[in-house]
């Protein structure tokens, strides 16, 4: 179970205080799918960080699977990430130095599965996606849709009990950006994973079973399936 | 913690940012060759006044009033390559009407001339020879009697004369040798004195103190012996002045190069922020960001350290097959009287010294942009990107 309880948040720009978020509150069942929907500008973004522990809200708490991350040290709060959490960004955000494979292992070697254990992972991930062509491919070399493919691999490579998506298929065509949506439900849904996805994108909320609608940084409407 | 997973991975980050970590590695490896080469040059000076502070006339060490029982081949022992006798008379040298008081030296000039320089130092006439009545005078005493090489001279030592030939006169431009003593062969020489000097020559690299103490252990007494540091103190103070400076050059060079590094290194891993946003975001903690940027900075310097270091001896390999030639530098200098030729030498201690100054200036300057990536929030490093 995901808790979130009276988050609020603000960012100084300039000498104005903008209020991101604005006493958020909502609960999620694990396994379940949370779509965030809103103008740009209303908070998605970061509500999905403070979700992740990638920031922090001014007050209120976050309540991830029984740990309070806002609660954790620096350290702690990375492990948490590091075992718990996969991140799926906007524009793929692949590290640009290490190939396809290298990446896609990469959470694995951080959560200490054995050498066997991750060639098979990844090689069957690579299948899944349909990127065995690409594992020695630079994530220079890939297309938008490929490179968001690899991003979701590594993001599932180590089966994590959340994945955070953050509008994945803005960057994508309506074509990839459905594929990838299937792909990611499916594959969540196999894991038992609650996935919490930013988006503008009509399509992922008809996968959801859950829906947070965010104006100005407040929840406006929610709703079950 | 995996440390395999981090130098494998600081590598990939360095190997395939090619551009930048080449313009970081020249930074480090300019550096490096140059004050490897500087530091040899700096040893080689040193050499070089010691060689010809020594070289002239005074060998490595001198043994003062030894007992004619002493033979000199007992003070041959690992580490020396040659002893000279040489025997004082205190008397005067007189032509007609004009005297001078000085000190005799009866020497054997063939090997006076084999291991000293002094015979390079004659201005006019020859060296002395062998079973021949002549004597070696300086400038200023020829001057003040008012002999040429070919007059006749005399040499009174209490009851005792000789008549010798002026056969050279030298000018060393070293106040002690220019004045008051004078040279001729020990074989004219019908009574020694009881007690003789021996100049002691180094092989080159040789432990002057294990000599000495090798010399104490037969017996010698440490009273009668003396080093060229103690005689020289001049000469051991420059070289310290010398070494000190060097030091400072070192420092300063690799300070101001490591700034630059500094920099260049906190522009590359903020050019990089993103890279170690992504990581922090999969959960790479601030202990791991900070031992990959600290491998990333040991990686690249080992690698531009060791050919930096290559690339300096080199050099110094190439440079002390001829010599680098002073001379002109080094004409009226008393520490150069013999030849101004540096040889380049370098010593293991200051040959890796260069390359453990440019990690350690690196490590320090990396501190900053490690701080500035670990301090700074995931969230704030993916939305600057």
């Amino acid at each position: 179970m995901i808790e979130v309880l009276n988050i609020s948040k603000q960012f100084f720009s300039g000498s104005v205080n903008v209020q991101v978020l604005s006493d958020i509150s909502f609960k999620l069942e694990k396994g379940n799918t949370l779509t965030i929907i809103g103008k740009s500008g209303s908070g998605k973004t970061t509500l999905l960080n403070c979700l992740g522990g990638l920031d922090l809200p001014d007050s209120g708490r976050i309540n991830c699977f029984g740990t309070d991350i806002n609660c954790l040290s620096e350290k702690k709060r990375s492990l948490f990430q590091r075992k718990k959490l996969g991140f799926i960004f906007q524009s793929g955000n692949l590290l640009s130095y290490l190939t396809v494979f290298e990446n896609i292992v990469f959470p694995l070697v951080l959560n200490g599965f054995s050498k066997k254990d991750r060639t098979k992972r990844v090689k069957n991930l690579l299948e899944m996606l349909e990127l065995n062509l690409f594992a020695k491919a630079m994530p220079h070399e890939l297309s938008g849709g490929q490179a968001q493919r690899v991003a979701f691999a590594r993001a599932m490579a180590h089966s994590p009990q959340m994945l955070l998506a953050d509008e994945p298929t803005a960057s994508l065509d309506t074509q990839t950006g459905l594929n990838l949506i299937k792909l990611m439900c499916s594959v969540g849904r196999e894991h038992n994973s609650t996935i919490i996805v930013a988006t503008h994108d009509n399509e992922i909320i008809k996968y959801a079973d859950k829906i947070i609608h965010l104006f100005d940084g407040k929840i406006i409407k929610e709703l079950k399936k | 913690m995996n440390m395999n997973f981090w130098i494998k991975t600081a590598w990939l980050f360095l190997f395939r940012s090619k551009r930048s970590t080449s313009a970081l590695g020249l930074m480090i490896f300019f550096a490096v060759g140059t004050l490897v080469f500087i530091t040899a040059i700096a040893v080689g000076i040193n050499d070089s006044m010691i060689r010809n502070s020594t070289g002239l006339y005074s060998g490595h060490i001198t043994g003062f009033d030894l007992p004619k029982t002493l033979a000199r081949d007992t003070l041959l022992v690992d580490g020396v390559s040659d002893v000279l006798q040489r025997f004082q008379i205190q008397g005067s040298l007189h032509n007609q009407e004009k005297k001078e008081m000085l000190t005799l030296i009866a020497v054997n000039p063939d090997q006076e001339k084999k291991v000293t320089a002094l015979w390079k130092k004659i201005i006019k006439g020859n060296y002395i020879a062998d079973n021949e009545f002549e004597i070696l005078i300086s400038r200023a005493t020829a001057k003040k009697i008012g002999v040429h090489p070919g007059e006749n001279i005399i040499f009174r030592s209490g009851s005792a004369v000789y008549c010798f030939v002026v056969a050279g006169i030298f000018k060393t431009g070293i106040e002690r040798l220019d004045h008051g003593i004078a040279f001729c062969p020990v074989s004219i020489l019908p009574d020694l004195p009881a007690n003789w000097d021996g100049a002691v020559f180094l092989d080159s690299g040789a432990d002057m103190k294990g000599v000495v103490e090798s010399y104490a252990r037969k017996g010698l007494k440490l009273s009668h012996l003396k080093t060229w540091k103690e005689l020289m103190p001049d000469l051991t103070q420059l070289i310290e002045l010398n070494r000190i400076s060097m030091g400072f050059v070192m420092v300063l060079v690799l300070g101001v190069v490591s700034f630059g590094t500094a920099c260049a290194f906190a522009i590359f891993i903020i050019s990089n922020i993103r890279e170690y946003g992504i990581m922090k975001a999969m959960g790479v903690t601030p202990k791991e960001t900070t031992m990959l940027i600290i491998f990333e900075v040991i990686l690249m310097n080992l690698a531009a350290s060791f050919a930096g270091t290559l690339a300096g001896s080199l050099v110094v390999l190439i440079t002390s097959r001829t010599g680098i030639d002073l001379s002109s530098f080094t004409s009226y200098n008393q520490y150069f009287v013999v030849s101004g030729l540096i040889i380049p030498r370098l010593t293991p201690f200051l040959l890796f010294l260069p390359g453990a100054i440019a990690l350690s200036f690196c490590l320090l300057a990396s501190i900053w942009p490690a701080m500035i990536v670990i301090r700074q929030r995931t969230a704030d490093i993916l939305r600057s990107i």
